[in-house]
């Protein structure tokens, strides 16, 4: 076989070798991502004094950077499909490191919100986005592996900012903290660095659905047929000509696929995450202030939280394994709904938890759901939407959760101030998340069964075209170890498809 | 046990009670009873009387029994005697009224102490009392000491004895101690003290020209005033924030907390502050310390940092670079041999077909 053939076949992730410094990046900017809004918490005391503010007006700093982090998500996804992963992350942690300096110098809570909450929240965001996407793009076989690794990043960077806050907070004040922080947060762009593109880089003006799958694919053909002269040019011209016509709404999707809005395993996920992000977040931050109400001292509590913490570092690698197992990986969605349905269960049963121990008991198995919910929340919308559209898609999702994280702390503590007790909090939020459960492995169930159709019929039409049979297979080979994957892989070889058919028929002819 | 029992009450009565068996009343402990007496006639400023419950546990006894208020209209069920009700009841004036009792363990040579905090004028009964199952102890004697006077007592129940006092200087502060003396010796102090304030024990940190502001809260009292202080060597002077406007903002945010705000910091300002808490019955101070930096000192950690990460970028850069040169170098000798196994394969091939043609 000549090699030039195989130069223009979309090279499949390297699933190993420099993907592990990639992994490792990630874990660094995954880890200041999710661990950094939590870490601030220390200063806030500090910095309601010295501007005489109350302390809602101060947790608006830690809301806006959280709600900043999430909501600009699809920015991060148009510039990663723009421009890659490396130059957005690099520039991500430049804006943090900016962020946290100028706050240093703040005189007023609104420049705290600006620095602090917009600037560094931004910046945080171009880190999380472009993190998840590139290990799509360097795994396939042990991606759940590589995702829980990243993602046990959040749990180790909070162990390790909350101490060092408070040390920094001692010897600093708060403005000097503020300075180092941003000095910190550059280790970002360390990361960033370590993700080195991979793939056939998306060429900027022509509008593509499926970027550098199709890109390889069309250099395949004209490869292929380059002894077929002119005819082969006819088709790819009228190809041409069609998507001039749509180019408008080509070109947004090429940043940001809103098309996205059609695939059923993607509305799937976001309807059942975005439900479940209404409980997620609360127990957690209400966990210490619960235990402090039942009576246990603040240091015990505190406590609670690092347990979580420990249980959660551990969990989320454990998860990664498990969930790349071959029992597991096909099954992938049903794992992810049981860990919610789990974690529901924990909130539902902690009211009846009395006392220090009971309380020790409900952390570590609250860890426990949390990491493994946390460990698959990426890799199974990779798992739905494939590698090429995951970027769009982790954009669309973020923005949407956004709404609901930042709703379900509030929520709850209206139910814990009107009730006057917490249990209802710890009620509706298990029961939030065994509904989103439910609803996620219900629909997963009924969308692994038209997967599975679709899947027959598309064998059932390749039996037409045999020369290219090989070539399907051959790629059928390669997937075959992960079953499921055949969706990733559909809208790539839909189109390659149509274009064999057609040189094929010029062939025939 | 002794039960100690403290009830807030000032008696005229107490030189009548019949049941008294302390010794002897000291010339001292009359003149001190009867300075307790003229206390009496000084209206209290405060408005209703109030009771206050206080469950404390007391150190060092197992099994503790906590007091009670008692209203002054109705007297606790211990107390017997008709006149006590009659004294109280003309004497509702406006004080505070609270009691503190002690459980004295029955072991010998033991001594349980309780801290009470005061804060306004009060009238107090403090009690020791003895559990029925030591009733058997016979001979006892019980002796009441503020310092080095006894004071009399009175004898509520066959088991409990206790003092009435009221407080309404700082003078009157101190430790009231009870001791029973039989065959074993008992016991129990009370520490009555003003509210404590608490400062901060780790410094608050600033920097030079910013500002820096210190917080003093108290917790549960409300003083009637509010005095910072700063240490100049080993003095303390008060700041005049009237005096210095542009340097000290002393704001009083509420009535238990209290706030000052030093701007324009220089290195002077470094150094240790108190707020004192001045409350009807003394003052209380709490320690801050502050520290003024100058901005170089956090800068030298931050620059450090920034060097590491700008290192370590270029390490990655260019331990990229090193081995994409060394992919490249791999692929070009690849395609190298390519193309000679091409070339060796062609020139087989023709050598085939010319054979086949000989053959031909």
């Amino acid at each position: 076989m000549p090699p030039l053939a195989n130069a223009g076949q979309a090279p499949g992730p390297p699933d190993g070798g420099w993907g592990w410094a990639v992994v490792c990046g990630a874990f660094v900017s995954i880890g200041f991502a999710y661990a950094f809004p939590k870490g601030l918490a220390i200063f806030f005391k500090e910095i309601q004094d010295f501007f005489g503010t109350s302390y809602s007006e101060v947790a608006w700093v830690s809301s806006i950077m959280l709600a900043t982090t999430y909501g600009a998500g699809p920015i991060s996804s148009i510039l990663v499909n723009r421009y890659g992963s490396r130059p957005v992350v690099i520039f991500g942690g430049l804006l943090c490191g900016i962020g946290m300096v100028s706050a240093a110098f703040c005189t007023s809570i609104l420049q705290l919100y600006i620095c602090v909450g917009f600037i560094t929240g931004f910046g945080l965001a171009l880190n999380l986005q472009p993190s998840v996407i590139i290990i799509g793009k360097y795994f396939l076989k042990r991606r759940p592996i590589a995702n829980g690794l990243a993602m046990a990043g959040s749990p180790v960077m909070l162990c390790t900012l909350a101490p060092l806050n408070q040390f920094l907070f001692d010897n600093f004040g708060w403005r000097g903290s503020f300075l180092i922080l941003g000095a910190i947060l550059l280790h970002c762009c360390v990361a960033g660095a370590l993700f080195r593109p991979i793939g056939a880089p998306t060429p900027p003006v022509k509008p593509q659905v499926t970027g550098k799958g199709k890109d390889a694919l069309k250099e395949e053909v004209t490869e292929d047929a380059m002894e077929m002269g002119s005819p082969t040019k006819v088709p790819m011209e009228d190809k041409v000509e069609e998507e001039g016509g749509k180019a408008c709404c080509e070109k947004i999707n090429q940043y940001l696929d809103f098309s996205l809005f059609k695939h059923r395993g993607f509305l799937i996920y976001l309807i059942g995450n975005v439900l479940m992000f209404l409980g997620f977040f609360a127990p957690i931050v209400f966990l210490a202030p619960y235990a402090k109400h039942i009576g246990i001292d603040e240091y015990s509590a505190a406590f609670l939280l690092s347990i979580l913490a420990i249980v959660d570092m551990i969990a989320r690698p454990t998860t990664g394994i498990i969930a790349n197992s071959k029992w597991v990986r096909p099954q992938i969605q049903y794992f992810f709904s049981f860990s919610i349905a789990f974690n529901g269960t924990c909130h539902l049963l902690c009211p009846l938890a009395s006392g220090y121990t009971g309380l020790v008991i409900y952390a570590i198995f609250f860890g426990l759901a949390f990491g493994m919910v946390c460990a698959m929340l990426f890799e199974t919308l990779m798992d739905l939407v494939g590698a090429a559209r995951f970027t769009s898609a982790v954009g669309l999702v973020t923005i949407a959760e956004c709404c609901t994280i930042l709703l379900g702390p509030p929520i709850g503590g209206t139910l814990i101030d009107t009730f006057g007790d917490y249990k209802y909090m710890f009620i509706k939020c298990g029961a939030v998340m065994v509904l989103a459960g439910t609803f996620l492995f219900i629909m997963n169930y009924y969308n692994y069964r038209m997967l599975a159709k679709e899947e027959k019929e598309r064998k059932a039409k390749e039996e037409n075209p045999k020369p290219v049979r090989t070539e399907n297979e051959g790629r059928n080979s390669w997937n075959k170890e992960t079953t499921r994957d055949g969706p990733e892989l559909e809208p790539l070889s839909k189109e390659q498809e149509g274009l064999k058919e057609e040189v094929n028929g010029i062939n025939e002819v | 046990m002794l039960a100690v029992k403290a009830t807030g009450c000032a008696r005229t009565e107490l030189q009548k009670d019949p049941t008294v068996t302390t010794q002897d009343a000291s010339h001292s402990q009359a003149n001190s009873l009867t300075k307790m007496q003229t206390g009496l006639n000084v209206s209290s400023p405060e408005p209703m009387t109030t009771t206050r419950t206080v469950n404390r546990q007391t150190q060092g006894s197992p099994s503790d029994h906590l007091t009670f208020g008692h209203n002054v209209s109705v007297p606790g069920p211990d107390l017997t005697t008709q006149e006590f009700k009659q004294e109280t009841k003309e004497h509702v004036s406006n004080a505070t009224f609270v009691e503190y009792e002690i459980l004295l363990p029955g072991v010998s040579g033991t001594s349980t102490e309780k801290n009470i905090t005061l804060d306004r004028a009060t009238r107090i009964e403090l009690s020791c009392r003895l559990d029925n199952k030591y009733s058997h102890l016979k001979s006892l004697q019980v002796t009441w000491k503020w310092g080095n006077e006894t004071l009399r007592h009175i004898n509520k129940t066959e088991n409990s004895w206790g003092i009435q006092l009221r407080i309404w200087d700082n003078s009157q502060l101190g430790s009231y101690s009870c001791t029973l003396k039989g065959e074993e010796e008992m016991h129990a102090v009370f520490h009555l003290q003003v509210p404590k304030i608490e400062g901060k024990e780790k410094p608050i940190v600033s920097y030079e020209g910013d500002t820096a502001v210190m917080i003093c809260k108290s917790y549960g009292y409300t003083p009637t005033a509010w005095t910072w202080y700063m240490t100049n060597g080993s003095e303390q002077v008060a700041i005049n924030d009237s005096l210095l406007a542009d340097k000290y903002v002393i704001n009083r945010v509420s009535a238990n907390v209290t706030h000052l705000k030093i701007l324009k910091l220089t290195k002077e300002d470094d150094g240790i502050y108190w707020c004192e808490a001045g409350f009807e019955l003394g003052k209380s101070k709490g320690k801050l310390k502050l520290k003024v930096l100058s901005l170089m000192v956090p800068l030298k950690p931050f620059l450090a940092i920034v060097a590491e990460v700008i290192v370590l970028v270029t390490v990655v850069f260019l331990y990229e670079i090193y081995s994409k040169k060394k992919e490249k170098c791999a692929a070009d000798e690849k395609e190298f041999d390519q193309i000679e196994q091409l070339k060796s394969e062609e020139s087989n091939g023709l050598e085939n077909s010319s054979t086949r043609h000989r053959k031909i």
